[in-house]
């Protein structure tokens, strides 16, 4: 005995070092992962966010900032980025500035941060914040009251921020060479725009009179930043923003500010005294003035009433404007959708302004692209290119480049895609609503169909017809030898790490074959729906998209709205035969305020709709399920896969709803029970509730059952449910050293709560306070965040903890709250927290990352036994049960984690995370054992293979799985199990979407890597010639 | 107009009192030569309450930090960095710098306190591959199966020649089991059990009598000082 324990020692103590390591050879780079970088959605709302051609050095690059908050710059040429900035989500992007070299950005509240990069590799050059946040004005629209202007000549740039205030910086120091704030700050005067001229800085704002807006102007002296004058113009404007432009010209000395009041033009020369007098031009009838980004040469478009269109030109030295091309057929009609306008300024300095537009006529995108020259300019005149709408939505946004004489255009979509047009042919496109993926969900594929049709024709041969066809086979049968041999002696096999397959061809028929698996099960779809109205089916084994579909508005297609999917859920799955079939519930927002569910149920494989109501190509239609939102949907996975959603006033709805689902339900209705989360007077519950079956044609209700009230000030931050996913738990208990079990609690009803306790200030005397809510030293700690396990079916709390949420958010907004990210699986709980109470904190009263590992076992202490897993709600053993729990320090800030999932669920689980620093980064489960001794291990405890605990959590680079990848901002990852026991498969989506293998406990069930076939073949020749020999 | 120096004058009498902004630099070094291999880092206090970008010097500048104690971290995706603790204390124009190791208790400080602005340096790059196995003859012939099959080799090489300098006496012997065991697998091939299991058996008596000395001999001897043990009792 003892002799074994020693053997079993050693052995623990030798795997401990040589078996951990898992981790990823530079050659599987790209072959057992994928990464997709993305940008996000271009913010396309003003001209100073939206996509632009950009020509630095020579070089044409597209810049854009996104709804991510990412500032990108891309390549024309394939759509690759060149670089990009991520902005924290506190600190939205205002908008971005051009220069010749650089690119400069104001952001965060009132524009508060300068940021200046450089144009071509993203450097940032200078961070500077302008003022504090909490005085930023808000404004709406966001980029209102933020402008910078780069002097031509030198490196400062005159920065308007928080609408008010005009600061020259020096562009590489950062250094504040003078500052100006309007002394009317906090009045009704926003500025909005800088313009320079000579040796003036000109600030046009607007000032709030009673029915519109007045135009403001104020002149600054340029190198000190002294106040000339400032003055309100006389003028009455209804919609500023889009009623109003400045036009200058590098060749005039005077900018000219124009505007529309009634539907005609005024306009008004500035100069540094402001004496200038605002004059009317004859005609009227015009709509909106458009800033096509080349407002500083002089070139704008004008709108009429009827949507007619015409480029507009600053003009001689009188300073008057005046229309040089009339675009042809630009009238509102019935044949053409709205136009979208756009202008560039091509390497030679002459401008160029496209019209696009969606033609009913031709079904297709046309532009016309108007070129400015002597003595009035040429256009191309209407051309075509074939802009699939069904695919893509409506055309958004459009940005033209002129890269060498002909046109390109940039389109960005409604649903989300960036697509580059070259004239009448479509060079890239990113799906860029991928950034913005909502829920996904991975899908099990069949294997490949053998021909079904070549089978039948087999049975139905007749004797002769069967010997024939198979003399003719046997022609093949040396090259089938030979490759026999050939395979057999040196053949690779499918290896894990191999690349994956490439996708199923066309071999001789016309119709694609069917989605199918690989040989592990690596390649799998993972069906991703995301907040722009679209579903994509991905490609698991190399990310490519496989099909998609817009989501359509239904009813709302009228009035506009959006549809916001809730739920995946996999109707039917391989094992089941036939199609694989997913349903996607979703709630329509139609723009008249009203909310409908609907669910789109698609096969998985091709995306075509299972109802057959929309063809492919077209978008796809769902059906309405709920007249009204959706309070909480369940798939129930039993004989039936039936999908339960309940409305608002906890009635049933089924689906599909037919007759068989529906007794299917009524016979299982009575074991079902869901926690909701309420408020009843302003205090904070979790309800459970059972359903009650309707005997007439009503539907069924779910009335309550339980409540868990919350203390008051306590509120509900997340409910977590349980990550099962079909997964089968392998072994219910764990053998320990000295020869007792630890049976794991399972109950499959249980889920974790999130809270966050806002504690009023502690009143003087604390009255039946417990010594832990002593007065706290500083008022500002008095948020705490509450963690709870919690039985879904009666309302038990299993476990529950607090943890004092982080101080005082700090200047930006960000910090403090609740930031508690949890994870739940089989009787595993992990959460993680910030810590920042110094005194008495629990590691050693050290500030930083918590990651806190909680396992649950039956009964209280080894070898007892209450079957957790089969017992019902009411039983008095629920609590039955002792937890074993242990915080580690963790190195990073998280934004999700999970934890691995395999096929049978005996491959130990690792847990996954993605940190702050764009990583996505595994930690072994054995290391986040909660019980890990505190002292030096025992005999016993080393059987088990248990480490003595250590606060410090080992942060291995080698665990990273997205190694060099900068997977930024991950918003969730999910596991599905592969057909490999040993592998699990891991995507993380956010602004990045990322996919790899992890074998937690290594690859047990494959052969190893450094398994050499020829030394096999030849040890077994060489012993069958010895043999044979002798 | 005259109201505006004024006002500036209370704002930055705020910024003197209140809060400090907290400057410091990125030393370049083998690991980290520039700000392109770097990439967008961040310099980050606490749990990012009060953060700044590192510009393509390696100079960041966190704005406007109220007192307290914080740790200082670099956010960056390849590099390894040192955490610093900084503490700004009221009424103290800087703050102080002292080095933090992650883990351990903040009370009390390290009395090593670092110059101010901070410059910290990349420890370290991450290294996230292992390099594969790459093949080797030394580890090929350690294998078992390649052992079991030189040794096998070796023996049947061997065997004639052992066989040929063994003395008379044991080649006698060695025949004989050889014979026995021959007798075996034939009865076991032929399916006579019986009398394969009485051959296994003679052998094993065989055995058992040539061996039979050493067992009796050590109980004897155990009875001898069980024998001693009564006498001293007496």
């Amino acid at each position: 005995m003892r002799f074994f324990t020693t053997v079993v020692a050693v052995l623990s103590s030798v795997s401990l070092y040589v078996g951990t390591t898992w981790a990823l050879h530079e050659s599987d780079v790209g072959v057992v992962d994928w990464h997709k970088h993305m940008v996000g959605i271009p913010l396309s709302g003003s001209i100073s966010t939206s996509p632009s051609f950009h020509l630095v050095n020579g070089k044409n690059i597209i810049l854009t900032a996104t709804t991510n908050n990412v500032l990108a710059a891309l390549e024309p040429e394939d759509g690759s980025i060149i670089w990009r900035y991520i902005f924290d989500p506190e600190d939205r992007i205002a908008g971005y500035y051009k220069n010749a070299t650089t690119v400069a950005t104001l952001s965060g509240p009132g524009g508060a941060i300068l940021r200046n990069f450089n144009a071509l590799t993203g450097e940032l050059l200078l961070e500077k914040r302008l003022h504090k946040p909490e005085i930023g004005a808000l404004s709406e629209p966001l980029h209102l009251g933020k402008d910078v202007v780069f002097a031509p000549h030198s490196n400062q740039m005159y920065v308007l921020s928080n609408g008010c205030t005009i600061s020259c910086i020096d562009g590489s120091t950062g250094e504040v060479i003078w500052s100006w704030t309007s002394p009317d700050q906090g009045s009704m005067v926003i500025h909005a725009k800088l313009t320079l001229s000579q040796s003036t800085l000109f600030a046009t704002g607007f000032a709030k009179s009673t029915a519109s807006f007045t135009l403001h102007a104020t002149s600054l002296s340029l190198p000190t930043g002294e106040l000339n004058t400032f003055v309100n113009i006389p003028s009455a404007l209804a919609d500023p923003l889009h009623q109003f432009i400045l036009l200058t010209r590098p060749d005039l000395e005077k900018p000219i500010a124009i505007w529309l009041e009634q539907g005609a033009f005024r306009y008004v020369a500035l100069t540094p005294d402001l004496l200038e007098k605002p004059r009317s031009v004859k005609g009227e009838g015009f709509a909106r003035l458009v800033d096509i980004g080349l407002s500083e040469f002089g070139y704008a478009v004008v709108l009429r009433n009827d949507e007619s269109s015409f480029v507009m030109r600053l003009e001689g030295m009188v300073g008057q404007a005046k229309p040089v091309w009339e675009f042809d057929d630009s009238k509102a009609s019935e044949a053409n959708a709205d136009s979208r306008y756009a202008g560039v300024l091509d390497a030679h300095g002459r401008a160029h302004v496209s019209r696009v537009y969606w033609s009913h006529h031709h079904e297709k995108g046309a532009f016309d692209v108007f070129t400015a020259g002597q003595p009035h300019g040429f256009s191309t005149g209407a051309k075509t290119f074939a802009f699939n709408t069904k695919d893509h939505g409506i055309i958004g946004h459009v940005a033209v480049g002129v890269p060498d004489s002909a046109p390109i255009h940039l389109i960005t979509t409604s649903t989300g895609s960036v697509q580059l047009w070259e004239q009448e042919t479509l060079k890239w496109e990113r799906e860029e609503s991928l950034a913005a993926v909502v829920i996904a969900e991975f899908v099990e594929v069949p294997e490949r169909a053998t021909s079904v049709a070549g089978v039948m024709e087999e049975a139905q041969e007749g004797f002769v017809a069967r010997v024939i066809r198979q003399i003719g086979d046997a022609q093949d049968f040396p090259r089938y030898l030979v490759n026999f041999v050939k395979r057999f002696a040196t053949g690779s096999y499918a290896s894990p790490s191999s690349p994956p397959p490439p996708p199923p061809t066309t071999s001789n028929s016309s119709e694609p074959e069917p989605f199918s698996r690989d040989t592990f099960g690596f390649r799998q779809l993972i069906i991703a729906a995301t907040a722009f109205g679209k579903v994509y089916a991905i490609d698991s084994s190399t990310g490519t998209i496989v099909w998609s579909r817009v989501l359509g508005l239904g009813w709302a297609g009228q009035v506009g709205g959006r549809v916001q999917p809730v739920k995946v859920f996999v109707v039917k799955g391989v094992s089941e035969g036939g199609d694989v079939e997913v349903v996607l519930v979703a709630q329509r927002r139609a723009s008249n305020t009203l909310v409908d569910t609907v669910a789109f149920h698609v096969n998985a494989l091709t995306g075509s709709d299972v109802l057959g109501k929309s063809p492919d190509g077209e978008v796809l239609e769902g059906q309405d399920v709920i007249e009204g939102p959706l309070v909480e949907g369940y798939l129930l996975g039993g004989e039936k896969k039936v999908i339960v959603m309940f409305d608002e006033h906890l009635q049933v709805y089924l689906y599909p709803s037919n007759p068989s689902t529906i007794d299917y339900f009524s016979s299982v209705a009575h074991k079902l029970s869901f926690p909701l989360r309420t408020t009843i007077e302003t205090r904070k519950r979790i309800t459970g509730h059972q359903i009650q079956l309707s005997s007439d044609h009503h539907k069924s209700l779910a009335y309550p059952t339980w409540t868990l009230t919350l203390p008051l000030g306590e509120d509900v931050q997340a409910m977590i449910p349980q990550a099962k996913s079909g997964v089968p738990v392998a072994s219910v208990g764990k053998v320990l050293g000295n020869r007792t079990t630890l049976y794991k609690y399972l109950d499959e009803r249980l889920f974790v709560l999130l809270t966050v306790v806002n504690t009023p200030p502690p009143p003087p005397p604390a009255t039946g306070s417990t010594p832990e809510d002593k007065p706290q030293p500083k008022p500002s700690h008095s948020q705490k965040c509450g963690i709870y396990v919690v039985d879904g079916a009666k309302g038990t709390v299993v476990y529950h903890a607090e943890v004092k949420a982080p101080g005082t958010p700090g200047a930006n907004g960000k910090g403090g709250g609740c930031q508690v990210k949890a994870a739940f699986s089989e009787n595993w709980l992990v959460y993680h927290y910030y810590e920042d109470e110094v005194e008495g904190g629990s590691v050693g009263g050290s500030k930083g990352y918590r990651m806190v590992s909680v396992e649950f076992y039956e009964g209280r202490k080894g070898d007892e036994k209450i079957m957790s897993s089969e017992l019902t709600a009411y039983s008095n053993d629920t609590l039955n049960l002792s937890t074993y729990e242990q915080a580690y320090v963790f190195p990073y800030a998280i934004t999700a984690l999970a934890t691995t999932s395999t096929k049978f669920g005996i491959t130990s689980k690792d847990l996954i995370v993605a940190t702050n620093n764009h990583r996505v980064q595994s930690f072994a489960r054995r290391m986040l054992d909660p019980r890990r001794p505190n002292r030096k291990t025992t005999a016993d405890e080393q059987e088990e293979f248990l480490i003595q605990y250590d606060p410090l959590l080992p942060n291995d680079p080698r665990r990273v799985l997205s190694h060099n990848y900068d997977v930024a901002n991950v918003q969730k990852i999910i596991t599905s199990p592969s057909l490999l026991e040993s592998t699990s498969l891991v995507f993380a989506f956010g602004l990045d979407m990322f996919l790899t293998r992890v074998a937690p406990s290594n690859t047990f069930d494959v052969l190893s890597e450094n398994f050499n076939k020829v030394q096999l073949v030849l040890t077994v020749t060489g012993l069958a010639a010895a043999i044979l020999s002798f | 107009m005259a109201r505006i120096p004024i006002f500036f004058l209370f704002l930055s009498f705020i910024t003197l009192t209140d809060a400090l902004d907290i400057a410091g630099k990125i030393a370049w070094n083998a690991a980290c030569p520039n700000a392109t291999t770097l990439g967008q880092a961040r310099a980050s206090l606490n749990e990012g309450a009060y953060s700044g970008g590192i510009n393509s010097r390696g100079e960041f500048t966190i704005p406007d930090v109220p007192e307290g104690t914080y740790i200082l971290s670099i956010l960056a995706h390849d590099f390894y960095f040192d955490q610093v603790r900084v503490d700004l204390l009221p009424n103290d124009t800087l703050p102080e710098i002292r080095p933090y190791v992650p883990g351990t208790p903040l009370d009390p400080p390290s009395s090593i306190v670092l110059p101010y602005p901070i410059v910290l340096s990349a420890r370290d790059k991450f290294n996230y591959f292992v390099p594969p196995e790459s093949f080797n003859l030394a580890s090929m012939l350690a294998n078992p199966m390649m052992l079991l099959m030189v040794g096998g080799a070796g023996m049947m090489l061997l065997m004639p020649y052992l066989i040929k300098n063994l003395d008379p006496e044991a080649l006698e012997e060695l025949k004989e089991q050889q014979s026995k065991m021959s007798g075996l697998q034939s009865a076991l091939q032929s399916g006579d059990f019986k009398a394969g299991l009485s051959s296994i058996m003679s052998a094993v008596d065989d055995q058992g009598q040539s061996s039979s000395t050493t067992p009796s001999k050590s109980g004897s001897s155990a009875r001898q000082t069980r024998g001693n043990n009564r006498k001293a009792k007496r």
